[in-house]
C-alpha cells in the first residue's frame, strides 16, 4: 500500500513537472511567433515606400545574312532603363544603349535621361534628354521586345527622317475627349545640327539629342494624339518649326553657321481589328535653302511605313509584313524595302524572329542588299 | 515655296500649342491639387485591356512584384498619355491581380 501510494504521487509529481515545461514551450513558441510577425511586418516596408528603384530594359541578340556579304552572328543592343520614383511626384529616367561594334569595341550611349515632375492628373514635365515625341516608332516600338520586325523601317533609324531625340523641356499628357482619351506632347529644344558633305551639300540632319544649341535658336514641337478605345484606333499628327545650321569641326571645338529654317511634320495610326494589328507612320523633315552658307540648297528627308501583324489564335505565332520607303536629297541614300517576318512569341516579353528584307534603291540601282535576319528580343 | 511651308508647319505647331495650353488651363492647372483618389481596380482592368497592347503584348500581371508594377506603370504614364487616375487605376489592377 505504501509502495502504491509513493508511486502515485511520483507519478502525481512527474506530470506537474511536464505540463509546467509544456506552458514554459508554449510561452516561448508564441514569444517567437510574435517576434516572426514582427519582423515579417518590417519586411513588407518594401511594398509601398516612397521612393522606389526598378531596373527594366531590353536587349537583342541574333544573325544577319546580307545579299554577298557573309552572315554574321551579332550583339544588337543591351539598353537598361533605370527608375527612381519619388511618391506620385518626380521619376528620374535614364535608358543606356550599350552594343558592340564590327570589331568588338564596346560603345554606350545614353538614349534618354529625363527627370519628369508630374504635376497633376493631366501633365508631367519633362526636362533633359528625351526620345523625339514627333511620331511613333523612335519614342514608343523602336525596342527590339515590342518592334514586330527584326529591324527599323528605312529612313526611320539613327540620324535618318524620323528626328531620334531632343535636348530641351516637354509637357507630357492626357484626357478624356468624349468618347476618347487625347494624349499630347509639346517640347522645346536645341533641336538638330547639320551634317556637311563636302564640298557644299548637306549630308543629313542629325538628330541626337544635342547638348549645344549652336545657332541660338530653339525649335518647338510636339505631337497631338486620339485613342478610340471601342475602334481600337489611335491616330496623330506631329510637327515642329525653328532653325537648325551646318556644323563643323570636331568635338570641343565646333563652329556653326547662322541658323536657317527647320521644320519637321509627321501623321501616325495604329489600328487594332479582327486580330490584325495594323500601323503606319509618315514623317518629313525639311531644311530651307541659305544662300550664306556653305551648302545653300535645303532639302527634304521623307520617310514612311505600313506595317501589318497577325496573330494566330491559340499559337505563338506571328506573320508579320511592312513595307517602307524614305527619300533624300541624295539619291545613293534612297531606299525602299518589303519585309516580311514570322515571330515566335515565347511570352509577352520574349520573341524569335525570322525576317527577310528586299531591300531597293530605285535611283542609284542598288542590288544585292537583301537580308535575312535572326533575332532573339527580350524585355525585362 | 519653302518659306511658305515653314510657315505652315509654324501655324500648326502654333495651334497644337494653343490647344494643349487650353486644356491644361481647364483641366489641370485648375485643380487646387492633384486628385488623390485612390486607383479602382475594376476602370484599371478596361484601361490595361485597352492602352498595354496600343504598342506591345499585354504583360501578365504576376510578371512584376507589386512595388514594381508602381514605376513601370508611371514610366507607361509617359510613354502613352495616359491621365494621372488611369495610372492609379491600372496599378490596383496589377496589384490586385499580382
Amino acid at each position: 500500500m505504501k509502495i502504491k501510494l509513493i508511486t502515485l504521487a511520483c507519478m502525481l509529481g512527474l506530470a506537474v513537472s511536464t505540463s509546467a515545461t509544456a506552458a514554459s514551450e508554449l510561452e516561448k513558441l508564441r514569444s517567437e511567433v510574435d517576434a516572426l510577425n514582427t519582423k515579417a511586418k518590417e519586411w513588407e516596408e518594401w511594398k509601398a515606400p516612397k521612393t522606389l528603384v526598378h531596373l527594366a530594359g531590353y536587349a537583342d541578340v541574333g544573325y544577319v545574312d546580307t545579299e554577298a556579304e557573309s552572315g554574321s552572328f551579332n550583339v544588337g543592343t543591351f539598353s537598361p532603363i533605370f527608375h527612381y520614383q519619388f511618391s506620385d511626384m518626380v521619376m528620374l529616367e535614364a535608358e543606356l544603349e550599350i552594343g558592340i561594334d564590327e570589331g568588338g569595341k564596346s560603345e554606350v550611349g545614353v538614349d534618354y535621361l529625363t527627370i519628369d515632375y508630374f504635376m497633376n492628373d493631366y501633365a508631367a514635365l519633362i526636362v533633359g534628354k528625351f526620345l523625339s515625341p514627333l511620331g511613333q516608332f523612335r519614342q514608343n516600338l523602336h525596342p527590339s521586345w515590342i518592334n514586330k520586325m527584326a529591324s527599323a523601317p528605312v529612313g526611320f533609324g539613327h540620324d535618318q527622317a524620323a528626328p531620334n531625340a531632343e535636348v530641351g523641356i516637354m509637357v507630357k499628357g492626357g484626357f478624356k475627349t468624349g468618347n476618347g482619351t487625347s494624349n499630347y506632347a509639346l517640347y522645346v529644344g536645341n533641336g538638330p545640327t547639320l551634317e556637311l558633305e563636302a564640298p557644299d551639300e548637306i549630308e543629313m540632319i542629325e538628330t541626337p539629342g544635342l547638348n549645344k544649341d549652336g545657332e541660338g535658336k530653339k525649335v518647338v514641337g510636339g505631337r497631338y494624339g486620339l485613342f478610340f478605345p471601342e475602334q481600337q484606333l489611335d491616330i496623330g499628327l506631329s510637327a515642329a518649326s525653328g532653325e537648325t545650321s551646318i556644323r563643323q569641326g570636331s568635338s570641343g571645338s565646333y563652329t556653326y553657321e547662322p541658323g536657317r529654317s527647320y521644320d519637321a511634320l509627321g501623321f501616325d495610326f495604329a489600328w487594332r481589328v479582327v486580330g490584325f494589328d495594323i500601323r503606319g507612320e509618315y514623317i518629313k523633315q525639311e531644311v530651307g535653302d541659305d544662300v550664306t552658307s556653305v551648302a545653300p540648297t535645303g532639302g527634304e528627308w521623307v520617310a514612311w511605313y505600313v506595317q501589318a501583324a497577325y496573330k494566330f489564335n491559340n499559337s505563338n505565332w506571328e506573320a508579320a509584313l511592312r513595307l517602307s520607303d524614305y527619300d533624300t536629297p541624295h539619291a545613293s541614300q534612297d531606299r525602299n524595302q518589303t519585309a516580311i517576318g514570322v515571330n515566335y512569341v515565347f511570352s509577352s516579353n520574349f520573341i524569335g524572329k525570322l525576317n527577310f528584307e528586299i531591300n531597293e534603291n530605285p535611283n542609284a540601282g542598288l542590288t544585292a542588299s537583301d537580308r535575312t535576319l535572326v533575332q532573339l528580343a527580350y524585355g525585362f | 515655296m519653302k518659306k511658305q511651308s515653314h510657315n505652315t508647319v509654324k501655324s500648326i505647331v502654333a495651334a497644337v500649342f494653343l490647344l494643349a495650353t487650353t486644356t491644361l488651363l481647364n483641366t489641370g492647372f485648375a485643380a487646387e491639387k492633384p486628385n488623390t483618389e485612390g486607383g479602382d481596380a475594376a476602370r484599371g482592368a478596361k484601361s490595361w485591356v485597352d492602352n498595354c497592347m496600343r504598342c506591345h503584348n499585354a504583360r501578365d500581371p504576376k510578371e512584376l512584384r507589386d512595388d514594381q508594377w508602381i514605376t513601370t506603370t508611371y514610366h507607361m504614364r509617359i510613354r502613352a498619355g495616359l491621365t494621372g487616375q488611369e495610372t492609379r487605376d491600372i496599378i490596383a489592377f496589377l496589384q490586385m491581380s499580382n
